[in-house]
């Protein structure tokens, strides 16, 4: 009886947290959100493309992470950042998902 | 060799391991050098003392005399010997142009870390830390200054970064003066604390984000259970919990769980060994 109940405590000891879950991968899609582009380190996010989208003109000079402005061809970084954000937002989804069904392990 | 090739800078990856009563270093390294070359796919090199014998092929190991003097408390509240000196002497002994300095009880498991080459810089720093339960904002005491990692660090041989280096060495061999000016908390010497006041000297006593590597690192300070990767998610489990998350990098605190054949093990099936 007591070895029974020391095996469910030790089980529930070792049952996951889902909320933590959740924020480590979103803490950690967050750090690979951040793609290099001319000595600059940038981090894809909808405010960004959608700045870059509306600029009129075919340069610009962008602010990076590390506070540096960057001189950015507005074809080339679109496509990189839109693909980065692509690529790490499905990733995102499909590890939560994952994460989700195990709420309990 | 072409000459495009003569003018790329080397990069690689500088360990330090010196084995202590307790503690085998050397293999901890042995073990982490795996996923470093598997993730990063660097040269290593590491820095040991003249007993160690490491059976992991690095590309180049540098044998040099430590100095002992250090001690810390383990869990039980034991006073061990720390053989933590003179990290500052990566600067000249690093073979590279650019070195990303690691410490042993860091686990790679991906290559994010390769971003960073990238940008102009001299020096960075790990500024942040996650454990589990959030993001962990330590200072080196009460009322001192916030606490910077020596976990992870990358460089540049530029004269900004050599004068970091020097304040580190500085910082060391006049410790006792420094633990008081800063308030303290820790009576053993500390690389992070070392490395934590050289950044804020350096830039003009303010913390600057510069030097700052963008993203925190997630260490796990309880003692591990296990490791393992399921559906391309790691596992991690402690005695208390399980955490469930993307396979990343992980700064592991439990010396123990790195010296033991299952770490061993996880990182080879990892590696696909």
């Amino acid at each position: 009886m007591t070895v029974t109940l020391n095996n469910i405590v030790d089980q529930i000891k070792q049952s996951t947290d889902y909320q933590i879950n959740r924020r480590l991968l979103r803490e950690k899609i967050q750090t690979d959100l951040h793609f290099s582009y001319n000595n600059g380190l940038f981090k894809s996010t909808p405010e960004l493309i959608s700045f870059v989208t509306s600029w009129p003109y075919k340069e610009l000079f962008l602010e990076d992470t590390y506070q540096n402005p960057i001189l950015i061809k507005k074809l080339e970084f679109l496509n990189l950042a839109i693909q980065h954000y692509q690529t790490q937002m499905n990733l995102w989804h499909t590890q939560y998902e994952q994460i989700k069904r195990i709420r309990k392990i | 060799m072409n000459k495009s090739n003569e003018l790329e800078k080397s990069k690689g990856v500088v360990l330090f391991a010196f084995n202590s009563d307790t503690v085998d270093y050397v293999k901890i390294a042995d073990t982490a050098s795996k996923l470093i070359r598997n993730y990063l796919k660097l040269p290593i090199t590491l820095i040991t003392d003249n007993a160690a014998t490491p059976k992991f092929e690095y590309d180049r190991v540098i044998k040099v005399d430590v100095k002992d003097g250090n001690y810390r408390l383990d869990k039980q509240n034991n006073l061990i010997k720390w053989r933590n000196f003179d990290r500052y002497s990566v600067y000249d002994l690093s073979p590279y142009d650019e070195t990303l300095l690691l410490d042993t009880d860091y686990l790679v498991m991906d290559n994010s870390l390769l971003r960073l080459f990238e940008q102009p810089f001299d020096y960075r720093l790990q500024y942040r830390m996650q454990t589990p339960t959030g993001i962990s904002e330590e200072e080196m005491g009460p009322a001192s200054l916030p606490l910077i990692w020596a976990t992870v660090v990358l460089f540049r041989k530029t004269p900004k970064s050599r004068l970091f280096f020097n304040l580190v060495k500085r910082i060391q061999q006049n410790y006792g003066y420094y633990k008081v000016l800063y308030n303290m908390r820790d009576q053993s010497y500390r690389n992070d604390h070392a490395f934590s006041i050289a950044n804020i000297i350096l830039n003009g006593y303010s913390i600057d984000k510069h030097t700052s590597i963008p993203w925190p690192m997630l260490t796990v300070k309880d003692d591990i259970k296990s490791l393992s990767i399921k559906n391309n998610l790691l596992v991690i489990r402690t005695h208390e919990q399980a955490i469930v998350t993307i396979q990343q990098d992980l700064h592991i605190m439990d010396k123990e769980y790195l010296q033991t054949d299952e770490c061993k093990n996880f990182v080879k099936e990892l590696c696909n060994e």
